[in-house]
């Protein structure tokens, strides 16, 4: 019999991620690299080891070697506990059946048996799609104090970008009153993060009744909360108005990455209370040569820089060779820019290689990418927008 | 898995860096931006597949102890083998070993109770890296006694507190010289040796007895002379650093900034290891200028900064011009200050407009949590 536990932490990340094209070809979404060190998935489980979440549970199905892989104890989020810790939950078989995961809901509903274990009051819901520094532990306690039967995480956008997503609207006390997905004129422009915290009993009900419809989709926003609130159940918002980005795209990751890159970046990654851990590799320091020019970059251990590298993050183990340039771009672990290349507002992937004079990207419009281990040829041109790579 | 257990002997030589060992043993003393100098022994040895290493710790240890937690870095804190501890004031010592010999002789349970069959034993205030599985290959294959690494590095320090040996054709150690005024003998000894696990047990038990404390002075040295024991040399190719002084720490870590000296010390096949602190990576702000430097993660730089070692979580900042230093985790230079051929410890401060200029022939240390 495991301890009980107050609130257990599920983690949807099995989703493709097809939006980010060829970078999610080869690994899962929650796995591609962020912010030179980090993995998107660092994120919501460096919030849960700093909120006092101490199992989470992460949803697998898609391509799931790197991450779990790259998970594995959970060590580096101290997550590697006797009484708890993370636990990487693939779909499985029962007796003769067995499926994939249909939906984020049956995912969750797959996995009951789970969080029975640690009989929680709370199950926190969250995804891996998202770079933001969150205290869960601040949104079950707004759970608790509201007697809700769920709690869904809010953030005011933009009113034009409102139709994008999923939006509550509220009364004066915080009450959701109505969901709309995607709406073409939004009430309001309070939209769902998706985090969610529910009492487990109340969840664990929904779950199973929504199992039992063919008809539905199986997906927490489609169907769970809007058969929560036609039962009149109390579900109540949460705002979070920190930072937080979805980094569903290519455009929207590259301007994430971007985003540290300001003089006073509006998530602080150097916050010694609240660390963004992440699987390091324990590289050499970084060595920057007295061929090289760099200005405005977030720069890692193992690279080597010989070359010019302007408002650019270079990741593990990247090496911009001399006369080669870096500009407004990304560069994940272990690529490789050599002498004269020149890569601007693109994303180059992991071990990747722009072989000499190579042009990768353009100074303005989309963003190019060079797919994980591709090698763009001496004197290839790759143009903005365009995904190099298998 | 190899038959081989390995000794890190820290308790010794804890004067000659002066203030950066001022409140931690040599083998805490960092090295390169992210290191200790223990993570060089330590990571060849875990290199070398030897999995149960015992650490034998005198004064100050407590700085040690942290770096080293459960050993966790280095992969040794499993069940079976791993990393084990050796403080001082055991049954059979009181807390001061005179030598070797003493440390070993207190910890001589650890010894009896492990189980592999040779040991390989290091000191930390050499640097190097090592292939120690070679090294007992070589000491099989030969039937020596003893086994003893040496450098023919000509670039290592020579001068009156090192051990030097001469070595013969067949590999047998002929001469042994400790700390003398000026050496005569060719190689330096790099202190690091391999021995069968119960011949070291039965040479401490002797020698301890008849009041003996070194093992070099009182061992090595009569055993070559009197030829009764069989010493040979095995030689380390690659660089070794004799780090005797602040001088000589500060030239090594200068010599770091050159490609080919680092690719020597850390092969991508053969990291070495560290505990690892989660700092993201460095910035290095619109107006920084840096040149010829190594730089660790977490560092803030809007200043200027040539030839210098950065560690962890450093603040560089605005109008600040760091020359020819090595600045220690989370120091800080404030604005417009000035710097050359200082060592900052851990955690101080140079205040705004502060100048420190030195010399390359005499470093000054600014000593850790103080401001200037």
């Amino acid at each position: 019999m495991l301890r009980k536990k107050r609130c257990v932490a599920m983690l949807l990340a099995g989703g493709q991620g097809s939006r980010l094209g060829i970078l999610t070809k080869h690994v899962a979404k929650p796995a591609v690299p962020f912010g030179g060190k980090y993995r998107i998935i660092d994120f919501p489980l460096s919030n849960c080891s700093n909120s006092g979440v101490d199992v989470v549970g992460v949803l697998t199905q898609y391509r799931p070697l790197e991450l779990n892989a790259y998970i594995a104890s959970g060590a580096p989020w101290d997550l590697d506990l006797v009484n708890g810790g993370v636990f990487v939950l693939p779909p499985y078989q029962t007796g003769k059946t067995g499926e994939w995961y249909k939906g984020t809901a049956n995912a969750i509903y797959q996995n009951i048996s789970f969080i029975d274990q640690y009989d929680p009051d709370y199950v926190l819901i969250l995804s891996g799609d998202h770079i933001y520094k969150m205290d869960y532990a601040a949104m079950v306690a707004h759970h608790e104090s509201h007697n809700a039967d769920a709690t869904i995480a809010v953030r005011q956008v933009p009113w034009e970008e409102a139709p994008r997503f999923g939006i509550m609207n509220t009364d004066a006390n915080d009450n959701i009153i109505e969901f709309e997905e995607k709406p073409a004129h939004p009430k309001s422009n309070n939209a769902s993060m998706g985090v969610y915290v529910f009492t487990w009993a109340k969840l664990r009900k929904y779950l199973t009744e929504d199992e039992q419809n063919p008809n539905s989709q199986n997906d927490f926003g489609k169907n769970i909360i809007p058969a929560m609130l036609a039962e009149g159940q109390k579900l109540v918002a949460y705002s979070f108005n920190d930072y937080w980005k979805d980094v569903g795209t290519i455009e929207s990751l590259w301007e994430a990455n971007m985003d540290l890159l300001e003089d006073h970046p509006e998530i602080d990654l150097h916050d010694k209370k609240f660390r963004i851990y992440a699987r390091n590799l324990g590289m050499i320091p970084q060595y920057v040569a007295d061929t090289a020019k760099v200005e405005n970059c977030l720069i890692t251990e193992g690279c080597d820089v010989r070359g010019t590298v302007i408002h650019s993050i270079l990741s593990s183990g990247v090496v911009v060779e001399e006369g080669a340039q870096v500009i407004d771009s990304v560069i994940m672990p272990g690529a490789k820019i050599e002498k004269g290349a020149i890569v601007r507002r693109a994303i180059v992937a992991e071990d990747a290689v722009v072989s000499a004079n190579a042009i990768v990207g353009e100074g303005a419009g989309l963003i190019a990418v060079v797919g994980n281990g591709a090698v763009v040829p001496s004197d290839g041109r790759i143009s903005a927008g365009e995904q190099f790579g298998e | 898995m190899k038959n081989i257990m390995g000794i890190i002997y820290t308790a010794d030589r804890d004067n000659q860096l002066k203030e950066l060992t001022a409140d931690r043993a040599v083998a805490a003393v960092p090295l390169c931006g992210r290191y200790r100098l223990i993570d060089f022994p330590l990571s060849a040895m875990v290199d070398s597949g030897i999995r149960n290493i015992g650490v034998i710790t005198q004064k100050n240890y407590n700085s040690l102890m942290d770096h080293l937690g459960s050993g966790r870095e280095w992969d040794l804190h499993g069940k079976r083998a791993g990393l084990v501890f050796l403080p001082p004031f055991t049954n059979n010592n009181v807390g001061v070993y005179s030598g070797f010999l003493d440390a070993i002789h207190a910890n001589l349970h650890y010894l009896r109770r492990s189980k592999e069959r040779y040991v390989v034993s290091t000191d930390t205030h050499m640097l190097f890296t090592a292939r120690f599985d070679d090294m007992v290959a070589a000491h099989e294959a030969s039937g020596a006694d003893i086994t003893l690494m040496y450098s023919k590095d000509p670039g290592t320090r020579r001068n009156g507190a090192g051990r030097y040996i001469q070595v013969e054709e067949d590999g047998r150690v002929s001469a042994l010289e400790s700390d003398p005024s000026t050496p005569h003998l060719p190689y330096t000894y790099l202190e690091a040796f391999c021995i069968r696990r119960e011949l070291l047990i039965t040479l401490v038990d002797e020698t301890v007895s008849q009041g003996y404390h070194h093992l070099t002075r009182d061992v090595l040295m009569e055993a070559i002379a009197k030829r009764t024991l069989k010493v040979h040399g095995f030689e380390n190719p690659g660089r070794a650093w004799y780090l005797d002084s602040v001088q000589s720490y500060f030239k090594a870590s200068m010599e770091l900034l050159n490609r080919d000296t680092r690719a020597d010390l850390f092969s991508a096949d053969r990291p070495v290891l560290t505990k690892l602190r989660d700092e993201m990576p460095t910035h290095h702000c619109a107006g920084a200028k840096v040149k010829n430097s190594l730089i660790a993660d977490g560092c803030i730089i809007e200043g200027t900064v040539e030839n210098c070692i950065l560690f962890r979580g450093v603040h560089i900042a605005k109008g600040a011009v760091v020359r020819n230093c090595i600045i220690m985790q989370d120091s800080k230079v404030l604005e417009d200050a000035e710097l050359q051929y200082c060592i900052m410890d851990k955690q101080a401060t140079i205040q705004p407009k502060g100048r420190l200029l030195a010399t390359e022939s005499y470093p000054i240390v600014v000593a850790k949590n103080y401001t200037v």
